[in-house]
């Protein structure tokens, strides 16, 4: 009995597939559809106990027959209906076949509102209908739906979404995916508005999301993309043009889409209390009026946007459907299903689009970086056994080094698996300096170069916010106004170029804008104004331009409602050194300027240098190393009797005993036998005592386990070649530990 | 008996619900034992290294198949006299659940014992030693064959309640 309940329920999985991706017109998934169906029939009338689904089966089996012989219409409202009908079949066999009285109406009702009657069906019209004047237009539908018919609602209506998280998350995902690529296409719809190829992918976006959001029982994220879905529909059927009206509309749905995703996320995180009570009735009547609009009134539209305070509509469009009664949980197929929607729906792009992907789950990748990694040092390991090495055999040295070629292309793959394009970070700029464009009354073209280079996944997020800072940065200060450019012999429309490419071991980002370039003499004047540097100082242009880095730096005639508001760009630069990266600037007054970012390829792999304090090997991060010397006597001072410095180039660096830090019996204590290592993090230059330099060795860096992630001093641990633990020195926390006493010694030793 | 349960406020349902399978070790003079299934794996000594600013009993941390995890020396836990590390000194690495994901512990025993299966009735509460003794960590004592092994909460006794004190430190 089980295992029949199964089979029905895979046919019953399939169709709810199907049924996600058929679209009117498209009559070749109905055919599939209706193979499924008719197995599940033979199946069902195979079974003993399965009537109720046989008959069901059955009837829905008629109403597709209906819809391809045209009898009845083939349109998006109607598969929804469908849809609902299968539902309704996976609701019954849940129950093992039980079908009871609250889903046979539904079911009834369901096909009802799409035109099908059900005649003489013995198990589905037997049941004695409260409702029985339902009409077979769908109209009443909604509240039929919202009626308290379902089993097992939980106490909170609004929120009976709540039921399957997994679902859920699956479809916040998808859902911010599919959102992302309608901002994509619309922009490239810009550029070609009578590209039906692109209209038709948003289209489908917004379809694919009104589906599985219907599923899911979320209730107002299906009604707004249901309207939009139907305003581009008729675009779509050439009944509208595709104008900045649409795209406006489009892209502002977008948004409120993102926010009421975001807000489901929010629920799914922190519990039903982050629920919020969207209030549609605006997005509701703002993108009826533009499809209403249709034709002559089309400039009222947008302009009622703001006035549209007035009370949102009080029912759901006339013909919606929105309310699937039943469970999420008998929906199961569906975030397996959405993918390959999603995929379809996605902009086919025209160019390399990359080849077809799964989802991993991070700690599974981390598990296998560090299998990899443990393999490489077992290998080295059996290889520099006494006894193997003693094995004179050719064979073998042949053997192991092919195994060395092995493991290293194998820990290779698995680094690259961490790796993503950065193309979607650079998208969201697009929507960006479109929108800064248009506030800011300029044209400004945006091109980007290498969009495909990989980043590490988790860099991805943390190196948006500093390129919008700069990307705000270049349109609003860099790229002048139309007539400006004019008057200066350069075309109207300004260009931002967004470029990444890989460069030894780094990623490489730069922004460059054809605009003004930084004015050189003005923050010469800012900077002596500020003290940040002295008459004296010979600095050169790059220099110069360089200090717009620094804190505070942000002038006040700059700040516009766009960018600054005092918020400089010490704030890029701070970010981007959180990645372990550097920023720079170079501009030519009148030309522009150049942004460039380098960071690491990776953020799970440090190059750093490996020293020995007594027993015990730590490692510094490679770039903030200077210099590492072994000092002379007469360079060694000692200030105040209080602490001890360097002369290094004419500076005094103060002394980091490690071994006191750490609390480790060190070979030496006179550091004029050790050796010292020279770092700079933040401006603090520090001399780092140590016994010994032990090597340059990119390590891949592991956390000590949350159990002692906030020790100070240790950014994380390593595993070095020979198995053992190497931890590695957080310098930040490391000299903020030492500042206490030196704080007056680095006064004095950058003022001498 | 009932008293002293109150007192430890234990909701438990009583320490019926305590038996099962338990890994026993040594630990000076007494036999502890810890629930099997907390228990990932038992290893044998290995090169620690020392990580700063922590509290004693923090030995440090080891390479596991290439994940790093922390050691701690549950005889300084216990605030018992360190002794030199044998061959017969192990590591026995637990499961618990730390703030966001679980993680993996070592800790450092004396010797590994067996693995016991204590039923209900063995098994009474800790008792109350009286004035500020903790007794947290102790889920239960069982007398089996004779002997008494202390039931430890591997839970509390590297649980989250440890993490915020030497966070503090």
């Amino acid at each position: 009995m089980a295992e029949v309940a199964k089979e029905l329920s895979e046919y019953l999985d399939d169709m709810a597939l199907q049924i996600l991706m058929v679209e009117p017109g498209d009559l070749s998934v109905v055919g599939e559809l209706l193979e499924l169906t008719e197995q599940l029939i033979a199946e069902a009338g195979n079974q003993d106990g399965q009537e109720a689904i046989f008959e069901m089966a059955k009837s829905f089996n008629a109403a597709l027959q209906k819809i391809i012989m045209g009898e009845l219409d083939d349109s998006a409202e109607n598969f929804d209906r469908l849809g609902q009908c299968v539902v309704q079949m996976q609701e019954v066999m849940r129950k093992d076949g039980e079908a009871d009285e609250a889903v046979k109406r539904l079911f009834r009702e369901s096909l009802a509102a799409a035109g099908f009657e059900i005649a003489g069906d013995v198990a589905v019209a037997a049941v004695a209908e409260p409702e029985a004047e339902v009409a077979p237009v769908a109209a009443s539908s909604v509240n039929a739906a919202d009626a308290p018919v379902v089993p097992t609602a939980p106490a909170a209506p609004d929120l009976d979404f709540l039921q399957d998280k997994d679902l859920l998350a699956g479809f916040v995902a998808e859902s911010f995916e599919h959102l992302d690529s309608i901002e994509v296409n619309i922009l490239d719809l810009e550029q070609d508005p009578d590209n039906s190829d692109i209209i038709n992918n948003i289209f489908r976006t917004f379809h694919t999301i009104k589906g599985v959001s219907g599923f899911l029982n979320l209730k107002k994220i299906n009604e707004v993309a249901h309207i939009t879905e139907n305003l581009l529909d008729d675009v779509r059927n050439n009944k509208r043009e595709m104008d900045s009206d649409v795209i406006d509309v489009v892209l502002s749905v977008g948004d409120y889409l993102k926010e009421m995703v975001q807000n489901v996320k929010d629920v799914l995180e922190k519990g039903a209390e982050a629920y919020l009570e969207y209030d549609i009735g605006e997005y509701v009547q703002l993108v009826k009026g533009v499809q209403d609009g249709n034709g002559g009134e089309v400039e009222v539209a947008p302009a009622a946007v703001p006035a549209a305070a007035t009370p949102p509509p009080p029912a759901a469009p006339a013909e919606e459907n929105v309310a699937p009664p039943s469970k999420a949980a008998t929906v199961k197929p569906s975030p397996v299903a959405t993918p390959p929607v999603g995929r379809a729906a996605g902009p086919p792009r025209k160019k390399s689009r990359i080849g077809d992907s799964i989802k991993v789950d991070i700690e599974k990748l981390d598990g296998l970086v560090n299998a990899v990694g443990e393999l490489v040092i077992m290998q080295s390991l059996v290889r520099q056994n006494p006894l193997v090495s003693r094995l004179a055999d050719p064979k073998l040295n042949r053997d192991f080094s092919q195994l060395g070629r092995i493991t290293t292309e194998l820990q290779r793959t698995a680094m690259a698996m961490r790796m993503v394009p950065i193309r979607q970070t650079f998208q969201k700029m697009t929507r960006l300096v479109r929108d800064l464009a248009k506030k800011t009354g300029k044209t400004v073209d945006l091109i980007m170069v290498g969009e495909e280079t990989e980043v590490d996944r988790n860099m991805v997020d943390s190196i948006y916010d500093p390129l919008v800072h700069m990307i705000r940065n270049s349109v609003d200060h860099g790229v002048q106004t139309p007539e400006e450019r004019e008057r200066l012999g350069k075309s109207t429309v300004g260009s931002v170029y967004l470029r990444a490419y890989q460069k030894g071991g780094n990623i490489v980002i730069e922004i460059e804008d054809d605009g003004e370039g930084l004015n050189t003499p003005k923050i010469r004047m800012k900077a002596l104004e500020r003290g940040l540097i002295s008459e004296g100082d010979n600095l050169t242009d790059h220099e110069v331009q360089n200090l717009v880095f620094l804190p505070g730096f942000s002038t006040a005639d700059q700040i516009t409602d766009v960018s600054g508001r005092g918020v400089g760009m010490d704030v890029v630069k701070k970010a981007v050194e959180k990645l372990r990266g550097k920023v720079d600037v170079s501009s030519e007054a009148g030309k522009g300027s150049i942004f460039t970012i380098r960071l690491p390829l990776t953020l799970a792999i440090i190059d750093g240098i490996i020293v020995r304090v007594g027993v015990e090997r730590y490692i510094i991060p490679t770039i903030a190393i200077q210099e590492s010397i072994r000092p002379k006597k007469e360079e060694y001072n000692t200030v105040y009797g209080k602490g001890e410095a360097l002369m290094i180039r004419d500076k005094l660096v103060p002394i980091v005993r490690l071994y006191e830090i750490f609390d480790v019996e060190p070979t030496y204590t006179d550091p004029c036998e050790a050796l010292v290592v020279v770092i700079e993090n933040e401006g603090i230059q520090r001399a780092l005592m140590v016994d010994e330099l032990l090597g340059k060795q990119e390590v891949v860096i592991k956390s000590l386990g949350g159990y002692l992630k906030d020790t100070q001093s240790v950014a994380g641990g390593t595993i070095l070649g020979d198995g053992r633990v190497g931890l590695i020195l957080d310098l930040a926390s490391l000299l903020a530990k030492d500042d206490g006493g030196d704080a007056a010694l680095v006064e004095e030793g950058s003022l001498s | 008996m009932e008293a002293a349960e109150a007192v430890r406020g234990e909701s438990v349902g009583g320490v019926q619900a305590l038996e099962g399978k338990y890994l026993t070790f040594a630990l000076g003079k007494e036999e502890y034992g810890i629930g099997i299934l907390k228990v990932r794996e038992i290893i044998g000594l290995m090169e620690i290294t020392a990580v700063p600013h922590t509290p004693a009993y923090i030995k440090g941390v080891i390479n596991l198949r290439g994940r790093v995890i922390p050691v701690l020396d549950l005889r300084l836990k216990f605030e018992m006299a360190s002794e030199e590390y044998t061959e017969r000194t192990c590591i026995i690495v637990v499961e618990v659940q730390g703030e966001s994901a679980a993680v993996q512990v070592g800790m450092l025993v004396d010797s590994v014992s067996e693995v016991l299966n204590v039923v209900g009735q063995e098994i009474e509460p800790p008792p109350a030693f009286g004035g500020s003794t903790e007794t947290a960590f102790i889920l239960g004592m069982a007398k089996v064959k004779g002997e008494v092994k202390i039931l430890l909460d591997a839970d509390r006794v590297i649980g989250s309640g440890e993490l915020a004190q030497f966070e503090a430190v």
